[in-house]
């Protein structure tokens, strides 16, 4: 038996609260009220570890090292739907060992082109100790993104003295490795502290530094370190106004490391890792083969990555676009579905049946994902429109209940036996929330390739979706159901709040609610410009301002 | 000035091939502390772990606990009498416990704690005030328990070990061990990386051991300078993040010192690794044997106590291509088949027949070992854990643990007990009993009222 009245928890992902006050900095009393912070949208913003994604393009940048020397790491707890975010990054002693050894091979291989770390300092001419202290300065400010202290540059060249006056090493490189190897385990690399200016603006609420605020923005819009224009504008102190800020996202979005932003976003929001694993019966369909994987990502990878970046940057076109981008071995695949000929292992974009596709909804990856083995699923292709695309909270199925997919039935189609089995009065609470959706993708089958007929019967890909904020009713297949979600404000504010998570590490509160707001109704006014909505991201107070650094333990809180 | 490439201590990792270093005695290497120096072997403890419950109907021994016909368990006829059959036990707190059948069944294995409350493992919205979900585990584990202990009488080279054969996935469904409420232990999961983590000590040059020990010791001692400058700036919780990781990096510069323990019977394993395809499905068995022997050598070395090996986690889906009559569908997909399936309960009971063949595989490499009169096995107890009874109903009552080797006589091995529904917390107090930690009570007291009777001798 079913515990009665399982609840159907849906998000309404507006806006909790209305009149927030707007703006900060109006000279009002500064007294340390919590309120003023809450009325002003501003949270404490936590310390947050590099992840291995971030810690590789950290090294590449910092030292030219791009073997990917973090992915040895233990992986990042997922959490949240996302693997960056604040709250779950927590050390263990296996990452504390991996982290000494990880910095030992990055040292290592650093200092084979000594020349190259130094350019501006010989040893030979200028003396050990000079180019040492050059280094550090110069690395040091790169690798903690700020100018080291004094006592942190005497530190450093302490661990520099060490290695060259062992008996053992003794070699200026071996200085200079060394002093890579404690940088790189210095919490001041492996973290991101974003403390904030010790001047309030208002009650406890700090604007960042102008080094902070260029670490904020790398790691949010790159996910990485910054480049030398971003450290130009910190050590100028220009990353302190709306507009400044604005510019450096606007031009970093331009730049070709936005791409890694775009497509580590995506795979985890379109859960593009569960590909990796994606198996099929062949005997049930042989046109799969293992090959295909790694195509069917970079086909929503590359589309993606164009349509944010180069193409018009609109969430419409995500959904609904009648383009995508493949090689030859993908459009073969596909067939009838791309219009003109592909040849060569190169992807490039094609036209698609506008009647048959429409934007990463309808692509193969997505759809062979979220199936059976040996049959389409519409339980898991409607549960993934319904979490990923609407942000609903779907509840777990009850703990002792036996869930099988049904056995397949030559006589019937998919669709008929999962309406078989929905209308068990048991199920049919949760599932009529998923099954009537996936029944909407149903001319997609197991490995996403169209069809038009299964068992000897024709496809009915119709759907009723029911208990949505703006976009119930009868679809008849899947173009017609994207071009409903683009158009959906749940859907909008949905891809808002992905955003959010993703790019401020940690999930909303409900004292993001103004920060929210300002996010759709940018998002709104841009017609659903990502782009727009990244930059928008920037101009938040909850990305421009933190509560004061808080250094008692909060009444009732751990002891 | 004699210098000597750090390369060369790598030699031993040759990916993809058979490795195997000769073994030199010296006595620059020479062990601070261990068994070597107090004269009798010590105890130790390992944690098995396989996932998706078992095939209940046929798992239990024959009375005469004769298993060479056994459906299941036919490989471990030979050890029979090193084994205790443990019926009956129950996961009590897990019905308690916020959290899904499997988050419950692995965060509450070893914790016998419910789960914490939390978004972080959410779909869809996950925001404030959607808290139908769950965080971590909210104790600390057994195995971690006990090694915090022994580390209080010894210093060995690892406090604990934690490996892993394709966990991949990071969150409550794939973690076992927990330092502390909230704090899961991730598992060491490559072996190419264990073999040079753990026996890349055996290096030919003694001289070029003790200038990288020299080294780390002199970086990490900056290294901690800076967190104790660093966590002067930070507010309270963030300190409380960082007093960890500085932890971490105390305790590790505290074990840098200690050397392989040249036992009789330690030397490097000679390994197939399996190279960079360990996370491969298909690589499962070669990942899993090569985490064995390497276990198997780090107790026999002494480098640590405590252990454990999971395969998978709860949920796995790998899938058993290389048991050929196994349909080529996910362990979790086929856990799920209504018990009339015929095929599919074939399928279970050739995985976990599979598995028992494994624990088989590890058991003789133990019981192969000799350590004075006994061997390493008659020295451990290795406690095989399951986070359900079975598949299809998630139920964690009647989880079908295994005890194999007596942990120095603590244990009255060589039976099978039906316990009739006692709760799975007063087997974890057994353990710390039968390691000499002992405790009255584990996790949630209610269900872990002292140890459960029958089990010593």
């Amino acid at each position: 038996m079913l515990p009665q009245g399982i609840k159907i928890y849906l998000l309404l992902a507006a806006v909790f609260l209305v009149g927030c006050s707007g703006s900060i900095g109006g000279g009002g009393e500064l007294a340390i009220n919590d309120d003023v912070a809450k009325s002003l949208c501003v949270v404490d913003t936590p310390i947050r570890r590099l992840t291995r994604f971030e810690y590789n393009n950290t090294v590449r940048d910092l030292l030219g090292d791009a073997t990917g020397p973090a992915d040895v790491l233990p992986p990042e707890e997922e959490v949240a739907g996302f693997n960056n975010q604040a709250a779950a990054l927590t050390s263990s002693d296996l990452l504390i060992e991996q982290y000494m050894k990880v910095a030992e091979d990055v040292g290592a291989r650093a200092v084979l082109d000594i020349d190259a770390l130094l350019p501006t300092c010989d040893p030979g001419l200028d003396g050990n100790d000079t180019c040492a202290l050059t280094f550090i300065r110069d690395f040091g400010r790169r690798a903690f993104r700020r100018p080291l202290s004094q006592i942190e540059v005497e530190r450093l060249k302490g661990v520099f003295d060490w290695a060259v006056t062992d008996p053992d090493l003794g070699r200026f490189e071996d200085g200079i490795q060394v002093v890579i190897e404690a940088a790189l385990q210095s919490p001041s690399f492996l973290y991101r502290p974003e403390l904030g200016g010790e001047t309030p603006v208002e009650g406890d609420v700090v604007p960042f530094t102008s080094w902070e605020m260029a670490t904020k923005l790398s790691y949010m819009l790159w996910n990485t370190m910054p480049d030398a224009a971003l450290f130009a504008a910190a050590e100028a102190d220009e990353l302190t106004t709306k507009e400044q800020i604005a510019a450096q996202a606007t031009r970093m979005l331009d730049d070709d490391k936005a791409r890694d932003l775009i497509r580590n976003f995506h795979t985890q929001w379109l859960l593009l890792t569960h590909l990796d694993s994606v198996t099929k019966d062949t005997s049930v369909y042989p046109a799969f083969d293992d090959s295909l994987r790694p195509l069917w990502t970079e086909e929503i990878q590359a589309f993606v990555e164009y349509v944010i970046l180069e193409g018009d940057g609109s969430l419409r076109t995500l959904l609904t676009a009648d383009y995508s981008f493949m090689n030859e071995q993908l459009a073969s695949f596909y067939g009838d579905d791309v219009t003109g000929s592909v040849t060569g292992p190169e992807f490039r974009q094609v036209q698609l049946d506008p009647d048959r596709r429409a934007g990463f909804l309808t692509s193969a990856g997505l759809m062979a994902t979220h199936a059976n083995v040996n049959q389409s699923s519409p339980v898991f292709r409607g549960k993934f429109v319904r979490e990923q695309l609407m942000c609903n909270t779907l509840p777990l199925p009850p703990n002792d209940l036996v869930i099988e997919p049904p056995e397949l039935d030559p006589e019937k189609t998919t669709k008929e036996q999962f309406e078989e089995i929905g209308a068990n009065p048991a199920c049919a609470g949760c599932h009529t929330l998923m099954n009537p959706i996936g029944f909407i993708f149903e001319n997609y089958d197991g490995t996403g390739q169209w069809r038009d007929q299964q068992n000897g019967k024709d496809i009915d890909a119709t759907g009723e979706v029911v208990q949505t904020d703006d976009i119930d009713g009868v679809y008849d297949g899947a173009v017609e159901l994207a071009i409903a979600l683009a158009g959906s404000t749940q859907v909008q504010e949905c891809v808002s709040s992905q955003w959010f998570r993703f790019a401020y590490n940690r999930t909303v509160t409900s004292e993001d609610s103004c920060s929210v707001e300002q996010l759709n109704d940018v998002f709104r006014a841009s017609d659903f410009n990502i782009r727009a909505l990244l930059v928008a991201l920037t101009q938040t107070n909850a990305f421009l301002y933190r509560r004061a650094v808080d250094l008692q333990p909060e009444a009732g809180g751990a002891q | 000035m004699k210098r000597i490439k750090r390369r060369a201590m790598l030699k031993g990792t040759i990916l993809g091939g058979t490795v195997a270093i000769g073994l030199p005695m010296l006595d620059a290497m020479l062990p601070r502390t261990g068994a070597a120096q107090t004269g009798t072997a010590p105890k130790r403890i390992v944690f098995w772990f396989t996932a998706n419950g078992t095939r209940q109907d046929i798992w239990s021994p024959p009375g005469n606990m004769d298993l060479s016909a056994h459906p299941l368990h036919a490989a471990l006829a030979p050890l029979s009498n090193k084994l205790i059959f443990l019926d009956g036990v129950d996961q009590e707190v897990a019905y308690d416990s916020i959290g899904d059948g499997h988050q419950t069944g692995i965060a509450c294995a070893l914790t016998n704690a419910e789960i914490l409350p939390g978004t972080l493992f959410c779909e869809g919205s996950c925001d404030e005030g959607q808290e139908q979900y769950v965080g971590w585990g909210g104790g600390q584990s057994v195995d971690q328990y006990i090694a915090d202990e022994i580390a209080k009488d010894v210093v060995t080279k690892f406090k604990s070990l934690e490996l892993g054969v394709q966990v991949k996935s990071s969150s409550v469904w794939s973690r076992m061990s927990y330092s502390a409420p909230d704090q899961p232990v991730p598992p060491r999961e490559d072996p190419n990386q264990n073999f040079t983590d753990f026996f890349s000590d055996i290096e030919s040059d003694p001289f070029a051991l003790k200038l990288i020990q020299r080294k780390r010791k002199s970086v990490l001692d900056a290294v901690m300078e800076d967190h104790a400058a660093f966590q002067n700036r930070l507010g309270y919780d963030d300190k409380q993040k960082l007093d960890k990781h500085l932890q971490s990096i105390r305790d590790l510069e505290t074990r840098l010192e200690v050397t392989t323990n040249f036992g009789e019977a330690c030397a490097t394993p000679e390994l197939n690794l399996p190279g960079s395809s360990f996370q491969q499905n298909d690589m499962y068995p070669v990942t899993g044997k090569a985490q064995m022997d390497m276990l198997v050598m780090a107790l026999a070395c002494d480098l640590t106590r405590v252990a454990s090996l999971q395969w998978s986690r709860s949920v796995s889906g790998v899938r058993f291509n290389w048991v050929p009559q196994v349909l080529d569908e996910s362990h979790h997909g086929l856990s799920h088949y209504d018990d009339g399936n015929g095929s599919a309960k074939a399928d279970l009971l050739e995985i976990n027949k599979w598995y028992s063949e494994q624990f088989a595989y590890l058991l003789g490499l133990m019981d192969g070992i000799q350590e004075g009169d006994n061997t390493l096995l008659d020295n451990t107890v290795v406690v095989w854990v399951n986070e359900l009874g079975k598949g299809n109903t998630h139920t964690r009552r009647d989880i079908p643990f295994i005890l194999a080797g007596g942990c120095q006589g603590y244990f009255n091995t060589g039976q099978h007990i039906d316990f009739g529904g006692e709760p799975h917390g007063k087997l974890l107090v057994s353990l710390t009993h039968a390691m000499g930690k002992p405790v009255n009570s584990f996790g949630v007291s209610q269900y872990s009222q002292g140890p459960l009777s029958g089990l010593d001798t």
